[in-house]
């Protein structure tokens, strides 16, 4: 693993090229969760009464923070990252100079996580927006901190997936049959609690779910010590998938 | 002079393909070295090995005394590299370009936007400056990429294939600055299909065929060994090549038909063309022997696809 510092310097370039993307990007990330918010939050929310003593929506926004910044994450390490590698060549010209094929790759995980962070901050500002507050400002920083793990889990597998992409529809198994589904067996929008033993069992092993389970945690304040076992599954996965990805990537990049 | 990049029965295979096929060469420092060969030759795979972004197979291959691999960084860090596809940055201007480049050779700030200057001036793009890639011609683009090749002041300059596809201006004055990079001590290698580029830039070439080097030398000496000095074409139909190389064979130093004309090869023209005069033939051409002819003597003239 020959990762250096100069992953940052693939990151600015990253931002520097996004300067032109930024409108778009933003109103995106605005619209989807308003949408989300609101057909779900307003609309289910007005069937579903309370939510242990709390209006629906403080169920919703900390697991559609998650999956947002999941979401985000993955697209920008599958096609952001295809788009460099196949369509402008940018690695080619990467790898030529010192930075290393794995700081480049590190340095568009790292960008992935990023974009993943600005969707998932603009979520909650609408969620603010619409009176839906976490428990306390530190509350705030410690969603944060929940953003840049559930960010390079997901950026990582996703450039697991680039890494063995033969072309871009390549990307519609996994984002259809892997993301879009894992939504709905993570417990963004209902709890897990009424599924049947081997389907409960199963979403525990899917990234997404105790990445919910920790942003619910600390949205509310309301702890438990499962949380711990949460974390841990979480760290290992991305420390796997992180050094995988990388690997892969190296493997593609240079013959 | 001082050898700058020594190979020794250099091997690059991919899967079942090998590429190069156990070559070896030593470039001095401040030459340009030129190899030369049709589509597949193993050119490019060689370069890539130097420049460090492919593997090598096997055999040996330093630069400046340190072996190449894939994580040297010390030798990326002195090299300049003109790629032979197009690989800026489409996202970004052309000064852009220039800067995020820069970082990546961790290059300050400052100095960088000095060296920028310089360099838009020198590859003539100062109108350009703020345009983003996709407003520039083609030949446009090679510059700029002539430009981030010298961004970090190389001592070895890799040039692939630099002038593919551009017109004749443009060509020139990539040539131009390459000799000018040349004559200011930097170490040149180019990889070229055109004959007059190599014989334009190049202090010494290698033919290079299948994987190997089919020959070494100076584009003169590799025209008067190989070919002679002038040759003379004529368009003939092949039943007439009996009774032309009976009357001609005395005043060439080689005769070969291909297709439509019949070659003779010549260390001295003068009396081949008296006696062309007293044939009375037609459809003759008399020319200097060029390396176009050691390339397509050495490599075949099939095509190589």
């Amino acid at each position: 693993m020959n990762l250096s510092y100069r992953s940052y310097h693939v990151f600015v370039r990253n931002l520097v090229s996004y300067k032109r993307f930024v409108v778009p990007t933003f109103i995106a990330s605005l619209v989807q969760p308003l949408f989300y918010l609101i057909t779900f939050g307003i609309g289910m929310g007005a069937y579903v009464g309370l939510f242990g003593g709390k209006p629906y929506l403080y169920f919703l926004v900390p697991g559609v923070l998650m999956s947002a910044v999941s979401l985000s994450a993955s697209y920008e390490c599958l096609f952001g990252t295809f788009v460099k590698m196949i369509h402008e060549k940018l690695y080619d010209s990467l790898i030529a100079t010192p930075v290393s094929a794995e700081d480049a790759v590190a340095g568009d995980i790292a960008w992935g996580v990023f974009r993943g962070m600005i969707s998932g901050t603009l979520m909650m500002v609408v969620a603010m927006a619409m009176g839906v507050f976490p428990v306390s400002v530190p509350a705030v920083f410690l969603l944060l901190i929940c953003m840049v793990f559930v960010g390079v889990l997901f950026g990582s597998l996703a450039m697991i997936v680039t890494s063995l992409a033969p072309n871009f529809d390549f990307f519609n198994y996994y984002t259809e049959l892997v993301l879009t589904p894992m939504l709905f067996f993570s417990g963004v929008f209902f709890p897990l609690d009424n599924f049947p033993a081997w389907m409960k069992s199963f979403s525990k092993f899917l990234p997404l779910t105790p990445a919910v389970s920790i942003a619910r945690a600390v949205f509310s304040g309301v702890y438990s010590s499962s949380l711990i076992t949460d974390f841990l599954y979480i760290v290992v996965l991305e420390v796997i998938a992180f050094y995988v990805g990388v690997k892969l990537m190296k493997r593609r990049l240079i013959k | 002079m001082k050898t700058i990049i020594s190979a020794k029965d250099l091997t690059k295979r991919f899967g079942k393909l090998t590429a190069v096929d156990g070559i070896s060469f030593d470039i001095a420092e401040g030459e340009c070295f030129g190899f030369l060969g049709p589509n597949g030759a193993g050119k490019t795979s060689t370069v890539r090995m130097i420049h460090c972004v492919s593997p090598v197979t096997s055999g040996t291959l330093t630069v400046d005394g340190l072996p190449c691999s894939i994580d040297n960084r010390a030798i990326k860090k002195t090299t300049g590299v003109i790629p032979q596809e197009i690989t800026l940055d489409i996202d970004l201007t052309v000064r852009e370009n220039l800067m995020v480049f820069s970082r990546f050779f961790d290059i300050p700030r400052r100095e960088a936007r000095k060296r920028i200057e310089e360099l838009i001036k020198f590859v003539e793009l100062e109108a350009k400056r703020d345009c983003k890639i996709d407003q520039l011609s083609t030949g446009m683009k090679r510059r700029l990429l002539i430009a981030r090749a010298l961004i970090n002041q190389p001592k070895l300059i890799i040039a692939d294939e630099p002038t593919t596809g551009l017109d004749p201006q443009a060509r020139h004055l990539i040539w131009q600055r390459l000799r000018q990079l040349k004559s200011q001590g930097t170490t040149l290698i180019l990889t070229t299909q055109y004959m007059e580029e190599a014989q334009q830039l190049c202090d010494r070439i290698v033919v290079m065929h299948q994987g190997k080097i089919l020959k070494e030398g100076t584009p003169r000496t590799m025209i008067e060994d190989e070919i002679g000095k002038d040759v003379v074409e004529i368009r003939v139909a092949a039943e007439e090549d009996e009774k032309l190389v009976g009357s001609l064979a005395g005043f060439a130093c080689g005769h070969e038909r291909v297709g439509d004309t019949l070659y003779f090869y010549c260390r001295d023209g003068r009396d081949l063309q008296k006696k062309l005069v007293e044939l009375d033939l037609h459809n003759t051409v008399y020319r200097p022997a060029t390396l176009e002819d050691v390339f397509l003597k050495l490599t075949g003239r099939g095509l190589i696809e």
